[in-house]
């Protein structure tokens, strides 16, 4: 998962912006704002592993914020809660 | 007074009854040192991502506590010595979310996921 999603966002920045008309609806450009801070997004908790999964790699390691589009203030507390479900054994 | 989010991890061959007996034992110390429980929950018998003391699972039992912080101190030096325990963690929150359960509808959250795919 998150290999694709960094080729295809840098690809996506450069094709994609070039293919936009003015007419186009926003959302197609890509994705600039942070999912976790937007309203009715999910607590960034660290009994919430399901979420926190989202937001490693596949060995375990925290992906940098570059990548995923998480606003500095979430990425740290994404990275805290991590840290503690690792401490627990849960991830 | 303070709000605590307390974990412990007993080992993964630990019978339901001693869980009973770690949940009592620890919720009779918050009672003495004049703190109030506001909820317990067992997680159950859950995967541990990496072997911890040559155990591959663990139980886990969650405390929502609200009292002073020498419940912590007094807790923390009775589970350190406690056998039958892996990890214990407290964390301090301002709010409770009393209503998330991670844990419990686990299996629901996969069923959506699945529909989704």
């Amino acid at each position: 998962m998150p290999s694709k999603k960094r080729s295809d966002n840098k690809k996506g920045k450069q094709s994609n912006f070039a293919k936009l008309s003015i007419f186009q609806p926003n959302k197609y450009k890509f994705k600039k704002s942070c999912p976790l801070s937007v309203k009715g997004a999910p607590v960034v908790d660290y009994k919430n592993i399901r979420l926190l999964r989202k937001y490693m790699s596949e060995n375990g390691k925290i992906l940098p914020s570059r990548i995923t589009n998480v606003c500095q203030k979430k990425q740290r507390e994404l990275s805290l809660s991590i840290k503690r479900a690792r401490n627990l054994g849960l991830i | 007074m303070n709000l605590y989010e307390h974990t412990i991890v007993a080992r993964q061959d630990t019978s339901p009854s001693q869980i009973k007996q770690l949940t009592e034992k620890y919720s009779k110390i918050v009672e003495k040192n004049d703190g109030e429980i506001v909820k317990t929950e067992e997680w159950g018998l859950l995967n541990l991502s990496y072997i911890i003391k040559k155990n591959r699972k663990g139980s886990f039992i969650h405390f929502k506590i609200k009292g002073p912080g020498k419940i912590i101190d007094e807790l923390e030096k009775n589970e350190s010595i406690d056998k039958n325990l892996l990890r214990y963690m407290t964390v301090k929150v301002k709010k409770f979310d009393l209503e998330a359960n991670y844990f419990s509808k686990k299996e629901e959250y996969e069923k959506k996921d699945y529909k989704k795919n």
